[in-house]
Protein backbone atom coordinates (compact mmCIF):
# COMPACT_ATOMS: atom_id res chain seq x y z
CA UNK A 1 0.00 0.00 0.00
CA UNK A 2 1.46 2.90 -1.18
CA UNK A 3 1.11 7.00 0.57
CA UNK A 4 1.95 10.06 -1.25
CA UNK A 5 5.25 10.40 0.46
CA UNK A 6 6.25 6.63 0.02
CA UNK A 7 5.47 6.58 -3.79
CA UNK A 8 7.13 9.49 -4.50
CA UNK A 9 10.48 8.87 -2.05
CA UNK A 10 10.85 5.51 -3.48
CA UNK A 11 10.22 6.53 -6.99
CA UNK A 12 13.08 9.23 -6.59
CA UNK A 13 15.26 6.43 -4.97
CA UNK A 14 14.79 4.09 -7.92
CA UNK A 15 15.73 6.64 -10.28
CA UNK A 16 19.19 6.24 -8.98
CA UNK A 17 21.78 4.04 -10.90
CA UNK A 18 24.85 2.27 -10.30
CA UNK A 19 28.39 3.98 -10.03
CA UNK A 20 26.00 7.66 -10.40
CA UNK A 21 27.09 10.78 -8.51
CA UNK A 22 24.01 12.00 -7.51
CA UNK A 23 23.15 15.34 -6.11
CA UNK A 24 20.34 16.66 -3.92
CA UNK A 25 19.56 20.44 -3.56
CA UNK A 26 17.80 23.27 -1.40
CA UNK A 27 14.44 22.49 -0.59
CA UNK A 28 14.70 18.91 -1.61
CA UNK A 29 13.53 16.59 1.57
CA UNK A 30 12.20 14.20 -0.56
CA UNK A 31 15.12 13.53 -2.64
CA UNK A 32 17.61 13.59 0.15
CA UNK A 33 15.83 10.80 1.79
CA UNK A 34 15.64 8.96 -1.59
CA UNK A 35 18.85 8.99 -1.56
CA UNK A 36 19.43 7.94 1.96
CA UNK A 37 16.95 5.19 1.14
CA UNK A 38 18.79 4.12 -1.67
CA UNK A 39 21.97 4.03 0.19
CA UNK A 40 20.38 1.26 2.37
CA UNK A 41 17.95 -0.61 0.06
CA UNK A 42 20.35 -1.12 -2.46
CA UNK A 43 23.11 -2.99 -3.08
CA UNK A 44 25.37 -0.95 -5.59
CA UNK A 45 27.56 1.67 -4.79
CA UNK A 46 26.61 5.64 -5.72
CA UNK A 47 28.20 9.24 -4.72
CA UNK A 48 25.55 11.09 -2.93
CA UNK A 49 26.50 14.77 -2.31
CA UNK A 50 24.28 17.57 -1.28
CA UNK A 51 23.98 21.30 -1.09
CA UNK A 52 25.04 21.88 2.20
CA UNK A 53 28.42 19.84 1.26
CA UNK A 54 27.95 16.59 2.39
CA UNK A 55 29.68 14.19 0.34
CA UNK A 56 28.57 10.26 1.40
CA UNK A 57 27.13 11.74 4.76
CA UNK A 58 25.93 9.60 7.51
CA UNK A 59 23.94 11.74 9.51
CA UNK A 60 22.94 10.48 13.11
CA UNK A 61 19.75 12.55 12.56
CA UNK A 62 17.77 13.45 9.43
CA UNK A 63 17.13 17.32 8.83
CA UNK A 64 13.79 18.46 7.48
CA UNK A 65 15.97 20.76 5.41
CA UNK A 66 17.83 19.30 3.08
CA UNK A 67 20.77 22.95 3.51
CA UNK A 68 20.89 21.80 7.11
CA UNK A 69 24.19 21.55 8.02
CA UNK A 70 23.53 17.89 9.77
CA UNK A 71 23.19 16.27 6.36
CA UNK A 72 27.05 17.26 5.95
CA UNK A 73 27.58 14.62 9.43
CA UNK A 74 29.80 11.59 8.81
CA UNK A 75 31.05 13.03 5.27
CA UNK A 76 35.09 12.40 4.89
CA UNK A 77 35.16 15.40 2.80
CA UNK A 78 33.17 19.17 2.13
CA UNK A 79 32.33 19.75 -1.67
CA UNK A 80 31.33 23.75 -1.15
CA UNK A 81 28.50 25.26 -3.38
CA UNK A 82 31.09 26.17 -6.23
CA UNK A 83 32.48 22.77 -6.39
CA UNK A 84 29.45 21.14 -7.17
CA UNK A 85 27.92 23.56 -9.35
CA UNK A 86 31.52 23.67 -10.64
CA UNK A 87 31.38 19.51 -10.90
CA UNK A 88 27.52 19.32 -12.72
CA UNK A 89 28.75 22.45 -15.50
CA UNK A 90 32.03 20.51 -16.41
CA UNK A 91 29.54 17.13 -17.37
CA UNK A 92 30.39 15.06 -14.34
CA UNK A 93 27.09 15.13 -12.60
CA UNK A 94 25.20 11.94 -13.52
CA UNK A 95 21.75 12.89 -11.90
CA UNK A 96 20.61 15.70 -10.47
CA UNK A 97 17.52 15.91 -8.59
CA UNK A 98 16.11 19.61 -9.06
CA UNK A 99 12.45 21.39 -7.43
CA UNK A 100 9.81 22.75 -10.03
CA UNK A 101 6.61 24.55 -9.41
CA UNK A 102 5.55 23.94 -13.05
CA UNK A 103 7.10 20.99 -15.44
CA UNK A 104 6.18 20.58 -19.21
CA UNK A 105 5.71 17.79 -21.19
CA UNK A 106 9.50 18.43 -22.79
CA UNK A 107 10.77 18.76 -18.90
CA UNK A 108 11.02 22.36 -19.05
CA UNK A 109 10.58 24.05 -15.45
CA UNK A 110 9.39 27.12 -13.67
CA UNK A 111 10.02 27.81 -10.63
CA UNK A 112 10.30 31.60 -11.01
CA UNK A 113 6.74 32.80 -11.37
CA UNK A 114 3.49 32.54 -11.45
CA UNK A 115 1.93 35.01 -14.50
CA UNK A 116 3.63 37.27 -15.84
CA UNK A 117 7.47 38.00 -15.21
CA UNK A 118 6.26 41.86 -14.38
CA UNK A 119 2.98 41.26 -13.10
CA UNK A 120 2.95 38.22 -11.33
CA UNK A 121 0.26 36.62 -9.51
CA UNK A 122 2.77 34.52 -7.31
CA UNK A 123 6.54 35.16 -7.12
CA UNK A 124 8.82 32.23 -6.57
CA UNK A 125 12.11 31.23 -5.00
CA UNK A 126 13.79 31.21 -8.18
CA UNK A 127 15.81 28.51 -10.02
CA UNK A 128 18.82 28.29 -7.45
CA UNK A 129 21.18 27.04 -10.23
CA UNK A 130 18.72 25.15 -12.50
CA UNK A 131 19.34 27.23 -15.11
CA UNK A 132 22.74 25.87 -15.02
CA UNK A 133 22.44 22.77 -13.97
CA UNK A 134 19.14 21.07 -15.76
CA UNK A 135 21.10 21.35 -19.24
CA UNK A 136 24.21 20.07 -18.28
CA UNK A 137 23.67 17.49 -15.62
CA UNK A 138 23.49 14.47 -17.51
CA UNK A 139 20.14 13.47 -16.07
CA UNK A 140 17.91 15.87 -13.95
CA UNK A 141 14.98 13.97 -12.07
CA UNK A 142 12.09 16.39 -10.56
CA UNK A 143 9.12 15.49 -8.79
CA UNK A 144 5.96 17.29 -7.12
CA UNK A 145 3.74 16.68 -4.31
CA UNK A 146 0.62 17.69 -6.27
CA UNK A 147 -0.50 16.11 -9.57
CA UNK A 148 -2.55 18.40 -11.45
CA UNK A 149 -2.97 20.23 -14.24
CA UNK A 150 -1.60 23.44 -12.68
CA UNK A 151 1.81 21.89 -12.06
CA UNK A 152 2.05 19.08 -14.83
CA UNK A 153 1.31 21.72 -17.76
CA UNK A 154 0.87 22.26 -21.28
CA UNK A 155 2.68 25.76 -21.12
CA UNK A 156 4.93 26.95 -18.35
CA UNK A 157 4.29 30.40 -17.45
CA UNK A 158 8.15 30.83 -17.35
CA UNK A 159 10.76 28.79 -18.80
CA UNK A 160 13.71 28.47 -15.59
CA UNK A 161 15.45 25.67 -17.34
CA UNK A 162 15.21 23.78 -20.01
CA UNK A 163 17.49 20.60 -21.02
CA UNK A 164 18.77 16.95 -19.80
CA UNK A 165 15.29 16.49 -17.73
CA UNK A 166 14.87 12.76 -17.17
CA UNK A 167 11.70 12.13 -15.18
CA UNK A 168 9.14 13.97 -12.98
CA UNK A 169 7.35 11.45 -10.35
CA UNK A 170 4.14 12.76 -8.72
CA UNK A 171 2.25 10.65 -5.81
CA UNK A 172 0.15 8.94 -8.31
CA UNK A 173 3.12 8.39 -11.29
CA UNK A 174 6.61 8.21 -12.74
CA UNK A 175 6.99 9.76 -16.49
CA UNK A 176 10.19 9.09 -18.23
CA UNK A 177 11.73 10.97 -21.01
CA UNK A 178 14.17 10.21 -23.45
CA UNK A 179 15.73 13.35 -24.87
CA UNK A 180 16.95 11.07 -27.92
CA UNK A 181 13.36 10.58 -29.07
CA UNK A 182 11.06 12.99 -29.80
CA UNK A 183 11.70 14.54 -25.95
CA UNK A 184 8.66 13.96 -24.98
CA UNK A 185 7.63 12.91 -20.96
CA UNK A 186 6.10 9.22 -21.28
CA UNK A 187 4.07 7.65 -18.70
CA UNK A 188 6.10 4.92 -17.45
CA UNK A 189 4.62 3.51 -14.83
CA UNK A 190 1.28 4.41 -12.19
CA UNK A 191 0.31 4.01 -8.87
CA UNK A 192 -2.24 1.01 -8.91
CA UNK A 193 -4.17 3.00 -6.26
CA UNK A 194 -5.68 5.10 -9.16
CA UNK A 195 -7.06 4.08 -12.56
CA UNK A 196 -4.77 5.50 -15.85
CA UNK A 197 -7.87 7.52 -16.98
CA UNK A 198 -7.08 9.86 -13.40
CA UNK A 199 -3.79 10.10 -14.47
CA UNK A 200 -4.64 11.14 -17.70
CA UNK A 201 -6.91 14.21 -15.79
CA UNK A 202 -5.05 15.49 -13.82
CA UNK A 203 -2.44 15.95 -16.41
CA UNK A 204 -2.49 19.17 -18.07
CA UNK A 205 0.12 17.72 -21.35
CA UNK A 206 -0.54 15.07 -23.49
CA UNK A 207 1.34 11.78 -23.05
CA UNK A 208 2.22 8.29 -24.83
CA UNK A 209 1.27 5.53 -22.17
CA UNK A 210 1.62 2.74 -24.30
CA UNK A 211 4.25 0.84 -22.34
CA UNK A 212 2.99 1.65 -19.08
CA UNK A 213 2.60 -0.39 -16.20
CA UNK A 214 1.61 -0.74 -12.66
CA UNK A 215 4.04 0.51 -10.55
CA UNK A 216 6.13 -2.59 -8.61
CA UNK A 217 5.15 -2.65 -5.20
CA UNK A 218 7.79 -1.72 -2.38
CA UNK A 219 9.97 -4.04 -1.95
CA UNK A 220 11.13 -4.84 1.94
CA UNK A 221 13.86 -3.35 1.80
CA UNK A 222 12.44 -0.25 0.86
CA UNK A 223 10.19 -0.37 3.11
CA UNK A 224 12.58 -1.17 6.24
CA UNK A 225 14.73 1.75 4.91
CA UNK A 226 11.94 4.08 5.04
CA UNK A 227 10.74 3.24 8.75
CA UNK A 228 14.54 3.63 9.70
CA UNK A 229 14.84 7.29 8.10
CA UNK A 230 11.19 8.27 9.03
CA UNK A 231 10.61 5.96 12.45
CA UNK A 232 7.71 8.92 13.52
CA UNK A 233 6.27 9.66 10.40
CA UNK A 234 7.05 13.04 10.66
CA UNK A 235 8.58 13.28 7.11
CA UNK A 236 5.15 11.77 5.33
CA UNK A 237 2.82 13.85 7.68
CA UNK A 238 4.89 16.86 5.42
CA UNK A 239 3.41 15.17 2.31
CA UNK A 240 -0.29 15.73 2.32
CA UNK A 241 -2.39 13.12 0.15
CA UNK B 1 24.73 29.16 -10.30
CA UNK B 2 24.51 32.33 -12.10
CA UNK B 3 25.05 34.52 -9.20
CA UNK B 4 28.06 32.56 -8.52
CA UNK B 5 29.59 33.17 -12.15
CA UNK B 6 28.61 37.14 -11.16
CA UNK B 7 30.43 36.90 -7.58
CA UNK B 8 33.16 35.04 -9.29
CA UNK B 9 34.02 38.04 -11.79
CA UNK B 10 34.21 40.69 -9.14
CA UNK B 11 36.35 38.25 -7.33
CA UNK B 12 38.26 38.22 -10.59
CA UNK B 13 38.53 41.57 -11.25
CA UNK B 14 37.05 41.44 -14.70
CA UNK B 15 33.29 42.24 -15.83
CA UNK B 16 31.89 39.31 -16.48
CA UNK B 17 32.43 35.43 -16.28
CA UNK B 18 31.33 32.40 -18.39
CA UNK B 19 29.45 29.85 -17.14
CA UNK B 20 27.90 26.71 -18.39
CA UNK B 21 24.19 25.57 -19.36
CA UNK B 22 21.46 28.72 -19.51
CA UNK B 23 20.50 28.34 -22.89
CA UNK B 24 17.15 27.39 -23.41
CA UNK B 25 15.91 29.36 -19.95
CA UNK B 26 13.61 32.56 -19.89
CA UNK B 27 15.93 34.08 -17.41
CA UNK B 28 18.60 35.20 -19.94
CA UNK B 29 15.96 37.88 -21.61
CA UNK B 30 15.09 38.88 -18.55
CA UNK B 31 18.32 39.69 -17.32
CA UNK B 32 20.12 40.31 -20.38
CA UNK B 33 22.33 38.14 -20.35
CA UNK B 34 24.75 37.59 -23.66
CA UNK B 35 26.59 35.42 -25.03
CA UNK B 36 30.14 35.34 -26.52
CA UNK B 37 31.69 32.84 -28.82
CA UNK B 38 34.93 30.91 -27.73
CA UNK B 39 37.13 33.20 -29.35
CA UNK B 40 39.69 30.33 -29.64
CA UNK B 41 37.56 28.32 -32.61
CA UNK B 42 35.75 25.84 -30.56
CA UNK B 43 32.37 27.28 -32.25
CA UNK B 44 31.19 26.83 -28.62
CA UNK B 45 28.46 29.92 -27.20
CA UNK B 46 28.68 30.42 -24.13
CA UNK B 47 26.45 33.07 -21.59
CA UNK B 48 28.51 35.70 -19.61
CA UNK B 49 27.13 36.60 -16.70
CA UNK B 50 28.47 40.83 -15.49
CA UNK B 51 30.15 40.95 -12.71
CA UNK B 52 28.34 41.28 -9.04
CA UNK B 53 30.19 43.42 -6.59
CA UNK B 54 28.49 43.40 -2.94
CA UNK B 55 29.17 46.41 -1.26
CA UNK B 56 29.31 44.55 2.18
CA UNK B 57 28.91 40.91 2.66
CA UNK B 58 28.39 39.97 6.21
CA UNK B 59 29.17 36.15 7.55
CA UNK B 60 28.92 34.80 10.54
CA UNK B 61 31.67 32.28 11.86
CA UNK B 62 32.78 30.35 14.66
CA UNK B 63 35.92 31.71 15.85
CA UNK B 64 37.70 35.17 15.66
CA UNK B 65 40.95 36.83 16.92
CA UNK B 66 41.30 39.95 17.53
CA UNK B 67 43.18 40.32 13.62
CA UNK B 68 40.13 39.58 12.68
CA UNK B 69 40.79 36.42 11.22
CA UNK B 70 37.84 34.17 10.73
CA UNK B 71 37.48 30.59 11.46
CA UNK B 72 34.64 28.30 9.88
CA UNK B 73 34.26 24.56 11.31
CA UNK B 74 32.43 22.55 8.69
CA UNK B 75 30.54 23.43 5.24
CA UNK B 76 31.25 27.19 4.26
CA UNK B 77 28.01 27.68 2.32
CA UNK B 78 29.00 31.08 0.30
CA UNK B 79 31.19 32.30 2.32
CA UNK B 80 34.02 31.96 0.53
CA UNK B 81 32.69 33.52 -3.09
CA UNK B 82 30.87 36.20 -1.46
CA UNK B 83 33.71 37.52 1.06
CA UNK B 84 36.37 37.70 -2.06
CA UNK B 85 33.61 39.18 -4.21
CA UNK B 86 32.06 42.03 -1.58
CA UNK B 87 34.03 45.28 -1.05
CA UNK B 88 33.78 45.33 1.93
CA UNK B 89 33.56 42.38 4.98
CA UNK B 90 31.97 42.31 8.29
CA UNK B 91 32.00 39.61 10.24
CA UNK B 92 29.97 38.61 13.53
CA UNK B 93 31.62 35.30 15.62
CA UNK B 94 30.41 32.75 18.02
CA UNK B 95 33.65 33.35 20.00
CA UNK B 96 36.87 35.02 20.17
CA UNK B 97 40.42 32.78 20.37
CA UNK B 98 43.96 33.81 20.64
CA UNK B 99 45.77 34.12 17.48
CA UNK B 100 47.68 31.00 18.57
CA UNK B 101 44.64 28.59 18.08
CA UNK B 102 44.54 29.71 14.61
CA UNK B 103 48.40 29.50 13.32
CA UNK B 104 47.98 25.53 14.41
CA UNK B 105 45.77 25.34 11.69
CA UNK B 106 45.37 27.84 9.30
CA UNK B 107 43.88 25.97 6.76
CA UNK B 108 40.24 26.35 8.98
CA UNK B 109 40.81 29.90 8.48
CA UNK B 110 38.10 31.00 5.97
CA UNK B 111 38.83 35.11 5.74
CA UNK B 112 42.05 36.21 6.67
CA UNK B 113 41.83 38.85 9.22
CA UNK B 114 43.35 41.64 6.65
CA UNK B 115 40.41 41.50 4.68
CA UNK B 116 38.02 41.91 7.46
CA UNK B 117 36.68 45.82 8.53
CA UNK B 118 35.07 44.90 11.47
CA UNK B 119 33.86 42.03 13.74
CA UNK B 120 31.56 41.46 16.60
CA UNK B 121 31.17 38.90 18.79
CA UNK B 122 28.01 37.37 19.24
CA UNK B 123 27.10 34.26 20.57
CA UNK B 124 23.73 32.05 18.65
CA UNK B 125 24.81 34.88 16.63
CA UNK B 126 23.13 32.52 13.44
CA UNK B 127 19.54 32.25 15.12
CA UNK B 128 17.00 30.41 14.27
CA UNK B 129 19.73 29.49 11.74
CA UNK B 130 22.39 26.51 12.56
CA UNK B 131 25.90 27.01 13.56
CA UNK B 132 27.53 23.65 12.54
CA UNK B 133 28.74 21.86 15.67
CA UNK B 134 27.11 24.39 18.21
CA UNK B 135 23.55 24.51 17.40
CA UNK B 136 20.81 23.57 15.10
CA UNK B 137 17.78 25.17 13.08
CA UNK B 138 15.17 26.82 15.61
CA UNK B 139 12.56 25.28 13.27
CA UNK B 140 9.86 26.27 15.86
CA UNK B 141 11.13 29.69 15.37
CA UNK B 142 10.95 29.88 11.87
CA UNK B 143 7.56 28.73 12.04
CA UNK B 144 6.95 31.07 14.20
CA UNK B 145 8.29 34.08 12.16
CA UNK B 146 6.59 32.62 8.85
CA UNK B 147 2.95 33.42 10.28
CA UNK B 148 1.81 36.74 8.99
CA UNK B 149 0.20 38.22 11.93
CA UNK B 150 0.41 41.68 13.73
CA UNK B 151 3.87 41.56 16.28
CA UNK B 152 5.38 38.53 15.29
CA UNK B 153 8.12 40.45 13.53
CA UNK B 154 8.46 42.50 17.01
CA UNK B 155 8.49 38.88 18.97
CA UNK B 156 11.09 37.19 17.11
CA UNK B 157 13.19 40.44 17.53
CA UNK B 158 12.35 40.48 20.85
CA UNK B 159 13.25 36.67 21.38
CA UNK B 160 16.50 36.57 19.35
CA UNK B 161 19.93 35.88 21.95
CA UNK B 162 21.24 38.80 20.85
CA UNK B 163 18.24 40.95 22.15
CA UNK B 164 18.27 38.54 25.18
CA UNK B 165 22.01 39.51 26.57
CA UNK B 166 23.67 42.89 27.12
CA UNK B 167 26.61 42.18 24.75
CA UNK B 168 30.18 43.39 25.45
CA UNK B 169 31.93 44.72 21.76
CA UNK B 170 35.49 42.98 22.62
CA UNK B 171 37.12 45.04 19.56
Amino acid sequence: MWTPFSYLVVNLARQIRPDEIAFSGVNSTLPMLACLLAKRAYDFRFIYINVAGGVEPVPKKIPHSSSDPAIVEGSPAIFANEDFYDLCARGRLDLVFLGCAQVDAEGRTNVSVIGSWHNPKVRLPGGGGAAVMLPTAKRVVTWRTEHSPRTLVDKLDFVTAAGNMAAVVTPIALFQRDAGKNGRFVLESWNPQVTLNEVAQRTGFKFDASGATPTPAMTRREHQALLDLDPEGEFAAEVRA
Amino acid sequence: MTLIAGLRAASYGVPFQPVGGVHGSDLARINGWQTVTDPYGSGQEVYVIPAIRPDVAIIHVNEIDEEGNARVYGSPFWDHPLTRAAKRVLVTAERRVPTDTLRKQPELTLVPGFMVEAVAIVPRGAWPGSMHPLYEIDYAAVEAYMKDEPGVLEAHLAAAPEARRTVNSQF
